[in-house]
């Protein structure tokens, strides 16, 4: 079990709490979350990443529960078995698109222990996403968007943690781009050892999942 | 993290580097400043080694040492060579070398004195006088060169020289007898440098048929052989420099010539009245240096205000530095190592450009004022001084650090 949470609930102080459904994920497991906006969709993803403070419920990951860890602890966890991808503005723009990649490795000896060559690493998942090595040497603001989301593909892969986080990455592609990205980031999951949970809004990507998990309807 | 600050520096390069410009102009205005007051108090201080008192006119006893040993300003009386005979005769006093100003040289003020003058004064602690050509003199028409004398105006042992009347350069010239150079000294960073010396014979000499600053007889019309010894050595002299047998009779002596009746006179302790003027100097200097330190100060406000304005220009980075597992204290020290950078980047730059500037201008500054600047990179004082300035940026640097310490990851992904 990589991931498991039960009895999620979240108030931003309106006295309105968001209740989320309770989710086990195991290796392999390719999880879509929709919801309409405002459902809820990415504070459940910040939940799960210990960016939010848990309120009511629990969160395990790989067997570590949120509420006993300190901040420290929760940040070394995250390091070690989540990698994120953001919805846009992914990269630290005065890196190239390597040294952004590289950033994957920067906070976790245990991912930088499952990497023996970081260049080879990055160059062979650059080019299952369909980069040249050329780009990787590029700064952000020479990408284009979908570029860019491919470079923060490789740096949440990178080491291979347990769990891709990845919060709307194709809202600023294109359909045909969207259908790509998608289908790359899944064939770059190690089935045996990774998971991906994904939060879209977009119900044409639902098919490239094998769970769907609806947000913000009667739990 | 290191090489991530680095990047992100290289990446606010203009900013930062106005920030550097103005804390390396700032620390090494400090440095200058203290190198050149440091510099100018041990060459003042250096000038007149061997000497325990100085006895002139009764008046500013800063005034005296300022006229007679450093030749600022002008004597405005005498003593009488008489007076000086009997202070002389003081069991306690080993040696009397008097002096007596009033000439000059193109520029140059001429001492006239005696050839124990080069036996007796020292410089630069216990160092004594010594000629880098020719011997002191030995005739009345000899003349002896402080270093600078020589070397600005191109004179060599021979040449031949007349003095000026007063100590403008547009006196009238003593054009109706000529010094010949016997002797030019080794450089030693004070006065003498810059002083011409002739015997009180030579000068008196010259002096014969002046009244009232006017010429009324010209010594070419003169056998000066047929001049009586005695008719040449003057009776009143300006100060003058005198030793003493054991420092522990000092004061007494001191006492006993400014108690001395016959004539207005008084003793001066040279260390005694260049404390008064460090003193005097010592109020500007501290007002100077606490606008110094405002210049630094404000220059590490600049430094943490652009490190504050910053951190929103700086969310992403945050954020995404944050989401991959960098703590809040890795963060806050990342700052804290950025601003720790500024600083030693711009103490080196300082140390380096005050270097360049003593060594640029050292020869200008000895030229002008007198002041010899030592050509040293950094002396533990000043290092001192650095570190707190290093020491207040990084403590000054908190302010920001903290801030992205408090920063939640979560804020950091709404914004």
């Amino acid at each position: 079990m990589i991931l498991k949470t039960s009895g999620l609930s979240y108030d931003f102080g309106s006295g309105k709490a968001i209740h989320f459904p309770d989710l086990q994920i195991r290796a392999g497991d390719k999880v879509v979350l929709v919801g309409a906006s405002g459902s809820g969709k990415s504070t459940f993803l910040n939940l799960i990443s210990g960016v939010l403070p848990i309120q009511s419920g629990s969160i395990e990951l790989k067997g570590h529960p949120y509420d006993q860890l300190s901040g420290r602890q929760l940040d070394s966890l995250r390091a070690d078995h989540i990698g994120i991808i953001f919805q846009s503005l992914n990269l630290i723009p005065y890196l190239s698109g390597f040294g952004n990649a590289q950033l994957g490795l920067q906070f976790s000896k245990k991912r930088q222990s499952r990497v023996d060559d970081v260049d080879q690493a990055i160059t062979a998942l650059a080019q299952k996403l369909g980069l040249t090595p050329e780009l990787l040497h590029q700064q952000p603001s020479a990408m284009s968007i979908g570029q860019q989301q491919r470079i923060a593909v490789i740096r949440a892969m990178l080491g291979c943690p347990d769990l891709i986080l990845a919060d709307e990455p194709t809202s600023a592609l294109d359909p045909t781009a969207t259908e790509q990205f998608m289908t790359q980031l899944n064939t770059s999951i190690d089935p045996d050892s990774q998971a991906v949970i994904v939060v879209s809004h977009n119900p044409e990507i639902i098919p490239l999942f094998d769970r769907v998990i609806r947000i913000g309807e009667d739990q | 993290m290191i090489r991530i600050a680095a990047m992100s520096m290289r990446s606010r390069r203009i900013p930062i580097a106005l920030v550097i410009i103005a804390l390396t102009t700032s620390m090494a205005l400090l440095l200058a400043v203290e190198r050149i007051k440091q510099s100018s108090q041990k060459g003042f201080n250096e000038s007149l080694g061997g000497v325990d008192l100085v006895v002139g006119p009764r008046g500013s006893g800063l005034e005296l040492i300022l006229y007679t040993v450093f030749h600022l300003g002008n004597p405005t009386n005498n003593i009488t060579t008489e007076t000086l005979a009997d202070i002389a005769a003081n069991s306690a006093i080993e040696w009397v070398v008097p002096i007596a100003l009033g000439d000059s040289h193109r520029g140059f003020r001429v001492i006239s004195t005696t050839n124990e003058y080069f036996d007796r004064i020292k410089f630069a602690g216990d160092q004594p006088l010594s000629f880098a050509e020719g011997a002191a003199f030995g005739e009345i028409n000899q003349v002896v060169l402080g270093s600078d004398v020589a070397k600005d105006l191109g004179y060599r042992v021979g040449s031949s020289i007349v003095g000026t009347h007063g100590s403008e350069s547009l006196g009238k010239l003593h054009d109706d007898f000529a010094f010949q150079i016997t002797g030019i000294l080794n450089p030693t960073g004070t006065p003498t440098d810059k002083a011409v010396f002739v015997s009180l014979e030579g000068y008196e000499l010259i002096h014969l048929g002046w009244a009232s600053g006017s010429q009324t007889l010209s010594l070419k019309n003169l056998d000066i052989k047929t001049i009586p010894k005695e008719r040449l050595y003057p009776k009143t002299v300006t100060a003058a420099y005198v030793g003493l047998a054991s420092k522990l009779s000092l004061f007494k002596v001191s006492r006993s010539i400014n108690d001395y009746d016959e004539e207005a006179i008084s003793a001066v302790i040279p260390g005694v009245e260049l404390a008064k003027l460090w003193s005097i100097v010592g109020t500007v200097d501290s007002v100077f240096k606490l606008m110094n330190w405002l210049i630094i100060g404000i220059s590490l406000i600049s430094m943490v205000t652009m490190t504050m304005t910053g951190l929103d220009s700086r969310t992403r980075e945050m954020t995404i530095l944050r989401a991959l597992g960098a703590t809040p204290s890795k963060l806050a020290g990342m700052i804290m190592m950025e601003t720790a950078l500024i600083s030693v980047v711009s103490i080196s730059l300082a140390i380096g450009l005050v270097r360049l500037l003593t060594w640029g201008t050292a020869d200008i500054v000895s030229q002008w004022a007198g002041i010899r600047i030592e050509l040293s990179w950094i002396a533990a004082d000043e290092l001192l001084t650095l570190w707190i300035i290093v020491a207040a940026g990084l403590i000054a640097s908190l302010i920001p650090a903290s801030m992205v310490y408090k920063r939640s990851l979560h804020q950091g992904f709404s914004s």
